[in-house]
């Protein structure tokens, strides 16, 4: 990496960012002004979906089950866990069986922690309270 | 292949410390001034994530992984306090149907 | 290193039999399991070991440690028996929490490298945040989880910030490495660190509940289930303190004309507003929760001076605080459950109604309050002459100040329970199992008193 880098290297940069945001603002206001002044209205039939697609149902913004919530939160936690195995698999010639062992207990750990949840009724989707 | 350490270090170092320095800041202060905890929460969050950033600078200027390492330790650390805050959050709401921090007032402050 | 392997493995069986609905092996095992970590953990004293990269170092101090904090969590659990009789589920979440965080405490009070103090603080502090919220449809107790959690995010941060930077100018996490480039380039260490120190001390005082970053515990304490609130108070403020003692005898002890500046300020303005806002409360947990502040007042004299003897002193004086303070919850916890309040009326002319739990909180405060058989006054007068000995004439004046006004408002209670007529109260009912528990702690309080020496001498 002995090569310096001068302003004038960023100038496709600069031309492809300004290729992009011009096509979408030319579009945009392209089709403002080539659309009637009357179908620019929107209508209830206009918002349906056309010949695919599922039926759009209510808002986006409704509230959900809080089981959601906790099948996401559990996820984040485990799936975090994960980072751990990033220095060891790095580092596993130079561990040799200890380090295998060591990683087998941890996975015992999180493994207990998936049983203890699953025990507890985190999955189960009938009883709700 | 380029050594992404060496590209790192091309920036200096101070850079890095004003930067997380200024995260930081921004963090403090969206904890102190916000009212929402939910934004309060993301605060901290950004105070943890400077931390983070910095260790990762002092650790690549130094080629010393220690601090990387501490970095997944902040990060696995972080995800817990993510869980269990929401999880507070959630149970704040069902009681008082806000996640405002002024409707915290049944205890004296 | 056996304790903390033995306490993961209790916690996790706790789990298991909580979850096949065992729930009552769950009480039993966890006590004779702690009283088996407590002797394998004793075991190893006077052996100086380190383990993993002196992540972990397993030195008399954190034996000794240990040992009080598992004693603490000990008569925690004597008493969740009767503040869970209610309740019906096995309830083993709890119990495992607080298991988990006692190995939080233990860590802290044994790391050799940054990284273990902050793995150790945070799940001690997540533990808590839980067990604060753990009556989960009681609004107070849920503000105070959230209060509690808010402001404990925000001290990690604090602290976090701090060990990056001590991280960036030292070059290392561990502690004895940190020294060394401290006594290498005594002077030249830039200003980078000075801040870092101080972040990390800001960190450190939030978690020890010292002024001006105390305004949490009052509502924390106050909001949580009062068994929750005597643990939290206890091994909460005993591991911090240790980890701080730890973090600046091994660390940043040459570099403590710096620190003591720092701790003074926080030292000083912890005795005063702890006592004085004390002074004010009717609600006992209230009361309590500062009296806990003003104590890791106290707790921060033996860190500023520094002598041979901090250590020991350290201990003693947690020691006496922890059991005190437990008594004093184990019958506020009884007398909530009768009358329903904490507010002090309540203990209006219970000596004559009960006559062992009005005793053994006469002993608990007057322990609190320094009076001279009891542990307390042998704790407040070693920490004392131990700040004397390092020549800090007004911190020790402060102190003594501090403990006048602290007579105070721990006596009344004993008035209210001694001198007061009752109203329409009726006699509170209790086990007796109960009765004995509490009159062996108090007499605890009492022997602990006439044997200082032994506890201060140990380290």
């Amino acid at each position: 990496m002995d090569k310096n880098f001068i302003p004038e290297d960023y100038i496709p940069i600069l031309v492809q960012s300004v290729v992009a945001f011009g096509f979408v603002a030319v579009t945009m206001l392209a089709t403002h002004f080539i659309t009637s002044k009357r179908k620019r209205i929107r209508t209830l039939h206009k918002d349906e979906n056309f010949e695919c697609g599922i039926e759009i149902k209510g808002n986006a913004r409704f509230p959900f089950s809080i089981r959601y919530f906790l099948i996401a939160i559990l996820f984040v936690l485990f799936d975090v866990e994960i980072i751990f195995f990033y220095p060891w698999a790095i580092n596993f010639s130079e561990m040799e069986w200890m380090g295998f062992f060591e990683m087998l207990l941890f996975m015992f750990f999180l493994l207990f922690g998936f049983y203890y949840i699953y025990k507890k009724g985190a999955f189960d989707w009938k009883h709700d309270e | 292949m380029p050594d992404a350490v060496q590209n790192l270090q091309m920036i200096p170092l101070n850079d890095y410390i004003f930067f997380c320095s200024a995260l930081f800041a921004i963090g403090i202060i969206g904890v102190l001034i916000k009212r929402n905890a939910l934004v309060i929460f993301m605060s901290v969050e950004l105070m943890l994530n400077s931390a983070n950033l910095l260790l990762a600078a002092f650790s690549a200027y130094r080629n010393d992984p220690a601090g990387q390492i501490f970095v997944f330790f902040i990060m696995v650390v972080a995800a817990a306090e993510v869980a269990i805050g929401l999880a507070l959050l959630v149970m704040i709401y069902r009681s008082t149907h806000s996640i405002d921090i002024n409707a915290l007032n049944k205890l004296k402050w | 290193m056996n304790a903390i392997i033995a306490l993961s493995a209790l916690a996790i069986l706790t789990m298991f039999f909580g979850v096949i609905q065992k729930k009552s092996v769950l009480l039993p095992l966890i006590l004779s399991g702690l009283i088996i970590v407590f002797f394998l953990n004793v075991i190893e004293w006077g052996t100086f070991k380190h383990y993993y990269n002196e992540m972990f170092i397993a030195d008399n101090f954190n034996i000794a440690f240990t040992a009080a904090l598992i004693l603490t969590t000990f008569l925690v659990f004597i008493f969740s028996a009767l503040y869970y009789r209610t309740v019906k589920r096995p309830l083993e979440d709890i119990y495992a929490l607080m298991l988990f965080s006692l190995i939080g405490g233990i860590t802290m009070a044994s790391f050799g490298n940054i990284t273990m103090l902050f793995i150790g603080i945070e799940t001690l502090s997540i533990s808590f945040y839980i067990l604060a919220g753990s009556k989960k449809f009681d609004v107070a107790s849920n503000e105070a989880a959230l209060k509690y959690f808010l402001t404990g995010t925000f001290a990690t941060g604090f602290l976090l910030f701090g060990m990056a930077l001590i991280y960036g100018v030292s070059g290392s996490f561990n502690l004895q490495a940190i020294n060394s480039y401290i006594i290498a380039n005594k002077e030249s260490i830039p200003t980078l660190f000075y801040a870092g120190m101080i972040l990390v001390f800001v960190g450190m005082a939030f978690k020890i509940a010292a002024v001006p970053f105390h305004f949490w515990a009052p509502d924390v304490y106050t909001g949580s289930p009062t068994l929750i609130t005597a643990f939290m108070s206890t091994i909460g403020k005993v591991a911090s303190i240790a980890a701080f003692y730890r973090l600046i005898s091994i660390t940043f002890l040459n570099v403590h004309d710096f620190s003591v500046d720092i701790l003074m300020l926080f030292a000083i303005a912890t005795i005063i507003v702890g006592n004085l806002s004390a002074m004010t409360q009717d609600n006992m947990k209230r009361m309590l929760a500062y009296s806990g502040i003003s104590n890791s007042g106290y707790l921060l004299f033996a860190i500023i001076a520094m002598g041979p003897k901090s250590a020991g002193t350290l201990l003693y004086f947690s020691i006496s605080y922890a059991i005190a303070t437990i008594t004093a919850f184990a019958v506020i916890m009884l007398v909530r459950e009768e009358r329903g309040t904490f507010s002090l009326q309540d203990y209006k002319g219970l000596a004559k109604q009960n006559p062992v739990e009005a005793f053994a909180m006469a002993v608990a405060m007057m322990s609190l309050a320094g009076i001279p058989p009891l542990a307390g006054f042998m704790a407040k007068y070693n920490i004392f002459s131990v700040a004397m000995n390092g020549g800090y004439v007004w911190l020790v004046i402060v102190g003594v100040i501090g403990s006048m006004i602290s007579v105070f408002y721990y006596f009344k209670p004993i008035i209210y329970m001694y001198f007061h007529r009752a109203d329409a109260h009726k006699k509170i009912e209790t086990t007796k199992a109960y009765k004995i528990h509490i009159l062996l702690v108090s007499i605890l309080l009492i022997i602990l008193g006439f044997l200082p020496g032994l506890v201060i001498g140990l380290l």
